[in-house]
């Protein structure tokens, strides 16, 4: 893969799967700083990963990897936090939307309180929830974990319902 | 709120957070990094391995140009500690865990990584320490021995050399005992802990 290939499909996966990128360093960390550091080594993380890309695996399946790898390291401080870098990233995480649309505050609030709730999950089933409120299959989920399908529809029927449960409460309180 | 509602809510989700990138300074960065990286690994190797060849070489020469042949032992142990390093860090490079691996297989690679790291250093005393140790005091004993009739005080010199040797050599052990008790066992244990909870098995060191 040449140097112009890789900056150009690197540039491309930034706009298509941004958001899935987001999700899960929203998923893995929750300060400001702590997610602009994470979302920095997944960038850097999938950079490195490109020329290994044949496009043998699907893209989102290989980015979700990338992610949760990266996430995992970082979580257990293998990375050091990079000093002296350059920020090319600025967080400010706030409802895009306007004071009178209810609804949506209330859809902003869950949506925070869900990933309050992810970050207090293991890893392995932090990343499952994250997957599975993408709306990904039991093959793919198998395909970035690498854990049978059988043990993820076991993993998640537990999951599902824990979730349900945590934001029960809150959904009655909005 | 059952899950399929909560569902619904996540994928409708907006980006939630604004973010602003300079793809710019990114490609900069993510090059700069790259770039780090290996001049980082380039200079461990070089510091960890040429250390070892720059004695080794030093000794030979030294060695032979004094005709003492227990400098040679010690340019032995040097070397033997340097093609150890070289032959380790090739075997391990092999085995180093990728990003894009299936998390399953990442988390198998690091915790064998730290897994080896660890026999590593509570093996320290005989690959790195005792050869070193030996070879330093077959240098000192080896010339001073036929003056030890001379009297204490050439005694006392080599006692306090190999004294310095000794603690040297003690200090190094601890340090990388303690490295593993405080940095790389509680690792192991999460990697542990992380790949049980793959596997569906409960944690290896987790109590019944």
């Amino acid at each position: 893969m040449t140097a112009h290939e890789q900056e150009s499909i690197f540039r491309r996966w930034l706009d298509e799967h941004l958001g899935l990128m987001l999700k899960v360093v929203r998923g893995c960390a929750a300060s400001p700083p702590d997610q602009e550091d994470l979302f920095q080594e997944v960038c850097l993380a999938l950079w490195s990963s490109l020329p290994a890309f044949r496009g043998e695996a699907r893209e989102t399946t290989w980015i979700y990897r990338v992610a949760f790898n990266t996430a995992l390291a970082w979580q257990r401080g293998e990375r050091r936090r990079r000093v002296g870098h350059e920020t090319f990233l600025k967080f400010e995480v706030s409802p895009r939307v306007q004071p009178s649309h209810a609804d949506a505050l209330v859809e902003w609030e869950i949506v925070e309180h869900l990933y309050a709730a992810i970050r207090q999950l293991p890893p392995v089933d932090a990343s499952l929830a994250l997957m599975h409120l993408d709306g990904l299959s039991y093959q793919e989920m198998a395909e970035v974990l690498g854990i049978s399908e059988n043990y993820i529809g076991v993993k998640l029927n537990r999951l599902r319902k824990q979730l349900a449960e945590q934001l029960q409460g809150v959904a009655h309180e909005l | 709120m059952n899950f399929e509602e909560l569902q619904k809510t996540w994928q409708a989700q907006p980006a939630g957070a604004r973010v602003t990138i300079a793809s710019e300074m990114l490609l900069r960065e993510v090059r700069r990094n790259a770039r780090n990286f290996k001049i980082t690994i380039f200079w461990r190797d070089v510091r960890e391995v040429g250390i070892a060849a720059v004695l080794t070489i030093f000794f030979a020469w030294h060695g032979w140009h004094h005709r003492q042949w227990t400098e040679g032992v010690l340019a032995l142990a040097c070397s033997g500690i340097a093609a150890f390093m070289l032959v380790d860090r090739g075997r391990q490079r092999r085995r180093r865990p990728v990003a894009n691996e299936p998390l399953k297989a990442c988390v198998v690679n690091s915790l064998q990584e730290v897994t080896h790291q660890i026999q590593l250093l509570r093996t320290v005393l005989w690959w790195y320490l005792l050869p070193i140790d030996l070879a330093v005091a077959i240098d000192v004993l080896v010339p001073l021995a036929p003056a030890w009739h001379n009297g204490w005080d050439v005694l006392i010199d080599t006692g306090f050399v190999l004294g310095i040797c000794a603690l040297t050599s003690w200090f190094l052990y601890w340090i990388n005992q303690y490295a593993v008790r405080k940095e790389l066992e509680p690792r192991r244990r999460e990697l542990a802990a992380l790949l049980a909870g793959l596997e569906g098995n409960p944690p290896p060191d987790a109590k019944p």
